[in-house]
């Protein structure tokens, strides 16, 4: 029989309509429907087809429990799976049905139903491995064509925000107990939330017609009275739409607020919200799940849970079915029988599992009074039809066989407490002998849980129940409540998971998991295979592993395992129920660090005169570096890099290294601080000077470099990599809290309170002494490896003689505020002694060209300074220093660690490659033999040829050798292995 | 996501702070007399029991102070907090003395069991 509207419900708008298609037809809704209360008004009775046997499906709940009518909306970002029972529909909503192919109707996928004994438990794993070549080419592509349940979403660009609740009490769910716990803590000074995953509050109260009235008022009237002294109160803040999904360590929960509900998504606003919430105490009110029951075709579409029908009569307006047939366990079904008749409709026929003496008197009373056709101590055996139930065989304790033409069958297997957000806080369940089911038993954080989220399901309990639980907070409890119930407040359930068969035949399933297609007999194949732990067999089989998390089965399923391995449920356990409770978009998660704000940019005070002048910037770690600059439109990264090399090396250069890292070191205890942390030895320095320094690890391998500046014994400043700055000043502190605490020293980063710029170049003396009309620059005024601070335009810069590209330079230190005017003023004064500006590309082959290494590129944080020929820069007669015991290690001692050596080709042409191995012979038939590889390769201006730095074993007695790299045409040529430095090895350039 | 209690700034949540492994490793006085297994053991070898742990933390978001704490890695519960330079508290001062370490499975807080064990 057809779907009939019920006007009474107060949710939905009946006098405004909504349009909408699904699968490009239209049909109207009320405002307020969800999309599958809009459709089952419409009749229409298959929402989609299942996953692996492609079965005709219909709406099975009316909830977020929901495993069959996912859908996908067209009209918005064309997200898969969407809950049709959740999602509110809204004019001009487009929505499509998944898994088919051409169509819902006529499904080509369903062939797999025929095949279905091929797909049994387990096939996954035992299935596709031979031949092998067939997987890349053949399995991998089909079944990832065939995989998944919806088609992947429009590239789009969602929002998201994200807000933080500090309060003393947060309640999850605004159902009656949820209410009632509000109400007790209306008017007091504890800071409250309330959150609801309906647009409604009442639970139970609007979703049901379980409860006649309260405090003598109508559902909906009392609803109002509370919201309104919750209101009132001022001290409790109540979030609607907003679904709670996760619930951590410490009292901490997760909930997602939808702000589109009912309404198309705007462009630029956001429509999520994230809160993340901390309580001191957590209430779940979280309610109950109802859960199937397994028999024949359990699957087809017109078969729903009894609660769900009953909650879209009430909540939604709409009865599916003026007709249906009920089969229960339990004493749950008397509200919906009521509620029909009160309708004026009729069930056809009531099947109860229980022996007639053991039904509740008021529900017998009420089937004899509206001759409703009774079978009691009976079972549904299974359902008929072609895509949908058209015929229901019911058996009775003789075994004989009814069968009813219905085209509705409303089943109720009981009703589970909602552990899941109780037990993501890490408490512990146990078994309810009475009703059948696991509820919280030892809570671990300060939860506390209320109603029948805890187990209980008697209403003239419940304020008792709330008041002890809240006993704690000493405030007035609530004042006994009375109720009128259109059921018994004595719940009562005989044990039924699944009935048996009839049909022997191997297309008829019995499922347990309806969306991930997996039938009681899987679960059977599945132990006898050997998982007989529930870990094991949830995996196996694939149960409870959908987007639903076998929300209304996976206990039926414990149930079916503990008869099958004779053990207690309780012996059986669960599997781990893991956040989120529900879906939650990465963009929620995300919330506003995204696109622009995914990162911090960071940018030196020169940014734009580099944009301006043709910088191509590449990033290093959150800074931008100018990378190379095009001299015109069309010039790319190699030609720009020759250009800048040759041109630093014949006049002069300028580099922005803003970005490094620097430190200023102060205290007494400065001097035996710093040589702690370096190699080196700065006893000795003179102040005022500088030196190369290395840092390494207690491990002894290069951690971070720069050079160190000393002011005097208890003054230093230290650069690091620009990739090293935060590193390197952890590790002074770590050192300086945790380990020398006895130590006066004290450090800080004033990487952005100086600009630096490194010039470089022969005619750099020429532009200095332009710039800085005042400073003396000569070798005997201004030696290498000295600085000193110097007036300019009204402040103070220090400028440092050091280079890193070999020829003469200097690195200047100035405040921000002025720096982009020097450095106006360098290219005023040096264009005409040919300075250009050049980026990081060129930076790194000028050094290379002289062997310095760069921290990451030729180091790898498994290289000494001896195995990068810096053995120097280590201290003579320095008893001890971080990483120096270290290096005498066993490991760091052995003969044959890779060393740095430089790498040049035999034959000019070839170009040498970053990653290439060094191989001893051009022979290259497997196993061969690698000696080392390539850290650094360029193509140099200046040497007329392609370069590398490389690290081989033993690389140092290697020099003058030659040997082969692998390139990427795999044959490999010749090359000579030499020191690694290839310009101006003595120097002169640097100190001239 | 922890709540850990800054000696310095108070209570504050676990991403203001880094993880700094185990506490309590001295870094030997003498590095050039030790022997090589002893020094490889200061530098590599951290002991990783399930139950009463003693580690470092640091406020990187915050105050940048280093300080000590003591974790049951079996529930994640912080029991102790203090500073760097302070004693290592004995399992007795600690707030449910019957603890030992290694712990073997709680009754309650692992998150590995749903199911009370009886």
């Amino acid at each position: 029989m057809s779907a009939k509207d019920n006007k009474d419900s107060s949710h939905i708008a009946f006098h405004q309509s909504v349009n909408f298609t699904f699968d490009g037809v239209k049909y109207k809704g009320f405002k307020g429907d969800t999309i599958a209360s809009a459709l089952i008004r419409n009749n229409i009775k298959i929402i989609g087809r299942s996953f692996k046997y492609h079965r005709p499906r219909g709406i099975y709940t009316c909830g977020i429990e929901e495993p069959n009518a996912l859908v996908q909306i067209l009209s918005e970002h064309n997200e898969p799976n969407t809950r049709a029972t959740v999602k509110q529909i809204y004019e001009g909503l487009k929505i499509e049905s998944q898994n088919r192919w051409p169509s819902l109707e006529n499904d080509l996928s369903s062939v797999n139903n025929l095949l279905s004994p091929l797909f049994s438990a387990g096939f996954y794993n035992k299935t596709f491995m031979k031949p092998r070549g067939f997987w890349k080419k053949v399995y991998e592509p089909l079944i990832r064509k065939a995989a998944g349940l919806g088609k992947p979403p429009k590239p789009f660009k969602t929002k998201s925000t994200q807000l933080h609740h500090h309060v003393d009490i947060a309640i999850v769910g605004g159902g009656l107990s949820g209410l009632l716990a509000a109400k007790s803590l209306a008017k007091t000074k504890l800071k409250v939330l309330l959150i609801e995953q309906d647009s409604y509050l009442g639970g139970i109260l609007k979703n049901s017609n379980k409860v006649s009235t309260i405090e003598n008022k109508d559902n909906a009237s009392w609803i109002k009275d509370i919201e309104t002294e919750i209101e009132d109160s001022k001290n409790i803040k109540v979030l609607k739409n907003t679904l709670a999904t996760t619930y951590n360590y410490i009292n901490h929960l997760i909930a997602i607020e939808d702000l589109t509900t009912g309404t198309m998504p705007l462009e630029g606003h956001a429509d999520q919200i994230l809160h993340k919430i901390r309580a001191d105490h957590i209430i779940l009110a979280n309610g109950h799940i109802e859960r199937l029951i397994s028999f024949r075709n359990n699957d087809l579409p017109g078969i729903m849970l009894a609660g769900s029908f009953e909650k879209y009569i009430q909540r939604y307006g709409v009865i599916p079915d003026i007709s249906p047939v009920i089969f229960s366990n339990n004493s749950s079904s008397f509200s919906l029988i009521k509620k029909l008749i009160d309708l004026k409709c009729k069930p056809q026929a009531y099947v109860d599992s229980r022996s007639g003496d053991k039904i509740e008197s008021s529900l017998l009373d009420i089937i004899h009074k509206e001759n409703i056709p009774l079978f009691t101590n009976a079972h549904v055996e299974g359902c008929d039809g072609k895509k949908q139930v058209e015929e229901i065989s019911i058996r009775d304790s003789e075994g004989i066989i009814t069968k009813l033409k219905s085209k509705m069958l409303c089943i109720s297997g009981g009703f589970n407490p909602d552990v899941h957000l109780f037990t993501q806080s890490k408490g512990v369940l146990t078994w309810d002998d009475q009703y059948l089911t696991f509820k919280p038993s030892k809570s671990f954080q300060n939860t506390i849980v209320i109603g029948s989220a805890g187990g209980l399901f008697q209403y003239s309990k419940l304020v008792n129940d709330i008041d002890s639980k809240l006993s704690f907070l000493n405030h007035e409890p609530i004042v006994n409540i009375n109720f009128e119930l259109n059921e018994s407040d004595n719940y009562a359930i005989e044990k039924l998971w699944e009935t048996k068969h009839e049909k022997k035949s191997r297309w008829s399933k019995s499922f347990i998991d309806l969306q991930n297609d997996v039938t009681t007999k899987d679960l059977r194949q599945g132990i006898r295979e050997g998982f007989d732990r529930i870990e094991h067999l949830k995996r196996f089989t694939t149960n409870s592993m959908g987007t639903d998390q076998g929300k209304i089965s996976s206990i039926n399923a414990l149930g079916i395992v503990s008869e099958i391995l004779n053990k207690k449920v309780s012996e059986v356990g669960t599997t781990i129920y893991r956040p989120p409770y529900a879906p939650l978009s990465f963009a929620s998660i995300a919330g506003r660090s995204t696109y622009n704000f995914y990162d911090p940019e960071r940018k030196t005070s020169i940014h734009e005169w580099h944009k301006k002048n043709g910088a191509v910037f590449e990033d290093v770690g959150q800074w931008k570096r100018p990378w190379y600059f095009k001299s015109h439109l069309e010039e790319n990264l190699d030609q720009a890099v020759q250009r800048e090399a040759h041109q630093v090396r014949k006049y002069a250069g300028v580099l922005d290294g803003s970005t490094l890292g620097k430190i200023e070191i102060k205290g007494s205890d400065a001097l035996e601080f710093m040589n702690l942390m370096y190699t080196n030895n700065f006893s000795k320095m003179k102040p005022m000077s500088a030196r190369y320094a290395l840092m390494l690890g207690e491990d002894g391998m290069i951690m971070d470099d720069g050079i160190i500046s000393k002011i005097n014994d208890s003054h230093f400043i230290a650069t690091t990599t620009t990739g090293g700055a935060a590193k390197v000043l952890s590790h002074m502190e770590e050192f300086s809290q945790t380990e020398w605490p006895h130590l006066n020293v004290f450090m800080n980063s004033i990487t952005e309170q100086f600009c630096t710029f490194n010039i470089s170049g022969p005619n750099t003396r020429l532009i200095m002494e332009k710039v800085f009309e005042h400073i003396k620059f000569d070798n005997e005024s201004f030696p290498f490896m000295t600085f000193n601070n110097f007036t300019y335009l009204d402040t103070t810069i220090r400028i440092l003689r050091a280079s890193f590209t070999g020829e003469l330079g200097y690195e200047i230190y100035v405040r921000p505020s002025i720096a982009l005017k020097l450095w106006e003023n360098l290219f005023r004064f040096g264009e005409d002694e040919g300075l250009i500006a050049y980026g990081t590309e060129t930076m790194h082959l000028l050094r290379a060209e002289k062997g310095y290494i760069i921290v990451g590129q030729d180091t790898d944080g498994s290289v000494t300074p001896q195995d990068m020929d810096l053995e120097w820069m280590i201290g003579k007669n320095k008893k001890d220093f971080i990483g120096k015991r270290s290096l005498t290690r066993s490991d760091t001692i052995r003969s044959d660690r890779k060393q740095l050596v430089g790498i040049k080709p035999i034959d000019q042409k070839n170009i040498i490659e970053e990653g290439q191995h060094i191989i001893l012979s051009s022979n290259i038939k497997p196993p061969v033999k690698m000696l080392g590889h390539i850290t650094s390769s360029y193509m140099s201006p200046n040497l007329g040829h392609s370069f590398g730095m490389a690290v081989i074993k033993d690389g140092k007695n290697l020099i003058g050798s030659r040997a082969y790299v692998s390139s990427s045409s795999k044959v490999a040529f010749e090359v000579e292995i030499m020191k690694p430095v290839f310009i101006d090895e003595k120097n002169k350039r640097l100190i001239s | 996501m922890l709540i850990i209690n800054c000696p310095y700034c108070g209570p504050r949540e676990q991403c203001e702070f880094t993880n700094g492994g185990e506490a309590h490793v001295a870094r030997p006085s003498n590095p050039e007399k030790v022997s090589d297994k002893e020094w490889s053991e200061y530098v590599f070898f951290r002991s990783n029991p399930k139950g009463i742990y003693f580690e470092r933390w640091v406020h990187s978001h915050g105050c940048k102070k280093w300080f000590n704490a003591v974790r049951d890695t079996s529930t994640d519960k912080v029991l102790k907090v203090y500073e760097i330079k302070d004693e290592k508290p004995s399992l007795a001062d600690l707030e449910n003395s019957n603890l030992t370490t290694p712990s073997g499975e709680p009754e309650v807080g692992s998150g590995n069991f749903t199911v009370r064990k009886t």
